[in-house]
């Protein structure tokens, strides 16, 4: 490969991951066990993220993330009818549209590959981990489906870095009775032994992820934000198994060779950016159009939200601790130490807030860590509305004017004696996306 | 002797400013969730933080805009300092945006305390233990605030006062079980209103004052459609005056001011602590708190024993937890033979319009 050194004026630019032909494979091989599941007799748990999904593989279970698939939905372009059929049933269009677009496909049995959907719960798992509307959603459902549902407090520590031991104790004592109920509804032996294996497996894909996360260090960073969400399918939804920890180890050895050979996603890269939060899933390729000005997200809130080290001496204990410490549900002041920690690690010029108008939990503070950032480190920000899931409303020709705003003003920011950018309108022409 | 509850609450910014030069703090604090005997054993008055009819202007620097009209109005009055004579503020835990605006507050208004207090989101043995721990360390830290102990028995006479708080008010709910009960809907809604605003023990002599007073029986209230108003915050007396002016009357609530704060007593006989634990987790839950059964009981229950025509549910908008649980009251309530009008708003509109039109619809139906 070359070095984009080389030929400054016709950089190259890497062509797709060769693990991403890994991630399709497990792609399909979860869908096809999750169609299977009843008729292997294996339970489906539809489960939260930031919920113990530990515990599931440790009941050779299969999980199911709704809003995992409500991304998929709209990626696919059928959101919009989903999120609306919801709303037929007397949910507001305000709601979480991960929620809005899973009360759709759930009503309507209208699945994302033109089938009739998902399998039904045979248990349902929530956690009040990333947010209280979490829980609402989950007995929502349970009044739909009819089956058991067992939720996880979480309770918040704000003014500590240190979770206090009755926090701890409090969620490791629910992950003993969510056992037991498992137990009971499972018709299963719960196995610590087995357990401690999906716990050791689910903190090596972290592990690998981190390590994945910190390469984005590198100038010119590896990878697109556009891979980083797609490869987070298997920390999201397959922790705890082999395969996944397989993909990210390919994973982790593609983009350490990238970063060897000096390649990167944005040749030339100009700037660096932070991404702020959920993807927008009906217009991936917003991201991509950053890349045309030589701006490169180097790392981001979401995905690391998923990453979390455990310890499989103490399976409970190390569980309790990792889903009450993330990173989202941190502080304002957490927030914005983490990031600005991470603008100097990551040489970040930048940070893009995406307000997404269905989420209150995480957009809330957006202005605040926005304007520490600002006050702190003199880091600019770019806050725009859209909604993660819905595409309705969405109006990409504003959203891109703000965006060329944003960027012209880092450009005469970051090199104000160059004026060849501004004469092509900002935009570098010999990117192709 | 109604319109000295009316005063109480619109002069409740400057009645704070008296008790501040008479030398008492005050705190204010969010939600219903806050257990306000511990802040009242240490001497100082908890009162409820507030929206305002006047415009939203400096909070939209902070919070975006799809969030609930009453956080970013109570955030913009302590922004423009309608709230500075407060010594503190408590944040208990209860939904997504009471526990970002901890955050926010504490960021851009500067105040003498701030306190988190992590409520837990169900109602078992062990988040009673939790919790219970919770209120060791607030009550820890209030001590250290006050620079004084709370004593065991200061915590009971405080519980003593909310629990009379709370059977005087519901000797006020009671009449309107009644067709010519003496108060209208929105006196009553008036009455709660102030004892949110003041020292309880004020409160609880106006509400005997009142008790006493009362004739019996008043025949303006008869003959009009019997309502129950369910939902959450709303600032505005307007709504309640509306329906009466519609021919309907509001007999009983499911409101976070209403009967979900009022209800519920504490028992005096355990371990003060431990009995206000029990107390706040086994209480008619808001909809932020898991099972949500035992509200829907406790909605149907009201609507049966005030023998009510109809429901209106008004919900604020962008009020996450309450939205999800809207479909299923309203189905549940409508099974049940009792007809809804549900509103999502944002606390403006009350008086005339599209909700009057709405209202005089939906009473004529029920006529």
């Amino acid at each position: 490969m070359e070095s984009t050194q080389d030929k400054p004026m016709a950089p190259t630019k890497p062509g797709r991951l060769a693990a991403s032909a890994a991630l399709a494979t497990l792609n399909e091989d979860y869908y096809r066990d999750l169609a299977n599941a009843k008729e292997e007799g294996r339970p489906v748990v539809w489960i939260t993220s930031m919920a113990p999904i530990e515990l599931v593989y440790a009941f050779d279970g299969i999980p199911f993330l709704p809003e995992n698939y409500a991304a998929l939905c709209s990626s696919r372009k059928i959101a919009a009818e989903l999120c609306q059929a919801g709303e037929a049933r007397g949910y507001s269009q305000d709601l979480c549209s991960y929620a809005l677009c899973t009360f759709g496909f759930i009503f309507e049995k209208r699945g994302a590959f033109g089938d009739e959907g998902p399998p039904a719960p045979d248990i349902l798992l929530a956690t009040e981990g990333a947010c209280a509307t979490h829980p609402k959603w989950w007995e929502a459902m349970q009044r739909h489906f009819d089956c058991p549902l067992f939720i996880v407090d979480a309770a918040y520590t704000v003014d500590s870095e240190t979770l206090p031991e009755h926090h701890k104790s409090y969620f490791a004592a629910q992950l003993r009775e969510l056992a037991s109920f498992m137990e009971e509804h499972t018709k299963r032996k719960f196995d610590m032994n087995r357990l401690r294996e999906v716990v050791a497996l689910s903190d090596r894909s972290s592990e690998l992820w981190d390590e994945i996360d910190d390469f984005r260090k590198a100038i010119p960073t590896p990878i697109s934000q556009i891979d980083v969400f797609t490869c987070l399918f298997p920390l999201v939804t397959l922790k705890g198994i082999k395969e996944a920890v397989a993909f990210y180890e390919q994973l982790r050895d593609e983009v350490k060779e990238r970063v060897d050979n000096g390649i990167g996603f944005v040749p030339n890269e100009r700037f660096r950016l932070i991404w702020d939060l959920f993807p927008i899933y009906h217009n991936m390729r917003l991201l991509n159009y950053f890349a045309e000005f030589g701006a490169a997200f180097v790392t981001d809130s979401y995905g690391n939200a998923f990453s979390g080290r455990l310890d499989a001496s103490d399976p409970f204990g190390s569980l309790a601790e990792r889903y009450l410490s993330f990173f989202m549900r941190s502080a304002q002041w957490g927030k914005a130490e983490l990031y600005k920690k991470r603008v100097r690690e990551y040489h970040v010029d930048g940070i893009v807030f995406h307000r997404n108008r269905c989420c209150r939990c995480f957009t809330a503070e957006q202005p605040d860590v926005g304007n520490i950032l600002r006050d702190e480190l003199g880091i600019p920000s770019l806050m725009f509305e859209a909604n993660m899931v819905d595409p309705r409303g969405y109006d990409d020709a504003q959203v891109k004017a703000r965006i060329e705003a944003f960027m012209e003003m880092l450009e005469a920011r970051k090199y104000p004696n160059e004026s060849g950018a501004k004469e092509k309108g900002g935009k570098q022409q010999w990117i192709s996306i | 002797m109604v319109s000295e509850f009316y005063e109480a609450y619109s002069n409740r910014h400057q009645l704070s400013e008296r008790w501040k030069q008479e030398g008492k703090k005050i705190f204010g604090y969010f939600c219903n969730y806050t257990p306000e005997e511990l802040i009242y054993s240490a001497g100082i008055v908890p009162v409820r933080i507030r929206g305002s009819a006047e415009n939203i202007d400096l909070a939209d620097a902070h919070l975006p805009t799809f969030c609930c009209s009453y956080m970013r109005s109570a955030l913009d009055q302590g922004l423009k300092g309608r709230y500075s004579y407060l010594d503190g503020v408590v944040f208990p835990k209860t939904c997504d945006m009471t526990r970002a605006l901890y955050d926010v507050w504490r960021r851009n208004i500067k105040l003498p305390y701030y306190w988190f207090l992590p409520v837990p989101g169900k109602r078992t043995d062990e988040a009673v233990e939790f919790f219970t721990h919770e209120l060791r360390l607030f009550k820890e830290s209030l001590e250290g605030y006050s620079n004084q102990e709370i004593s065991d028995e200061s915590l009971k006479q405080a519980i003593r006062v909310y629990n009379e708080n709370r059977s005087l008010v519901a000797e006020v709910y009671k009449l309107s079980l009644s067709d010519n009960h003496p108060l209208s809907g929105s006196q009553v809604f008036g009455i709660l209103r102030a004892g949110l605003v003041m020292p309880k023990e004020e409160h609880n002599a106006m509400l005997q004052r009142l008790l006493d007073s009362l004739p019996a029986a008043n025949a303006s209230s008869e003959g009009r459609v019997r309502l129950m108003i369910a939902g959450n915050n709303f600032e505005n007396i307007e709504l309640l005056q509306t329906l009466e002016e519609c021919g309907g009357e509001v007999v009983i609530d499911d409101l976070d001011i209403g009967t979900r704060y009022y209800g519920s007593t504490v028992d005096e006989n355990s371990e003060p602590l431990r009995a206000l634990a029990e107390r706040y987790l086994q209480k008619i839950p808001c909809p932020c708190k898991h099972p949500a059964e035992p509200r829907l009981e406790h909605i149907l229950e009201l609507a049966k024993s005030y023998r009510v025509k109809g429901v209106i549910l008004v919900i604020q908008k962008y009020c996450d937890t309450h939205l999800y649980e809207r479909p299923w009251i309203e189905g549940r309530l409508k099974e049940e033979g009792f007809p809804v009008l549900a509103v999502e708003h944002s606390d403006t509109g009350w008086a005339g319009g599209k909700f009057k039109t709405m209202v005089q619809a939906f009473i004529e139906m029920l006529e």
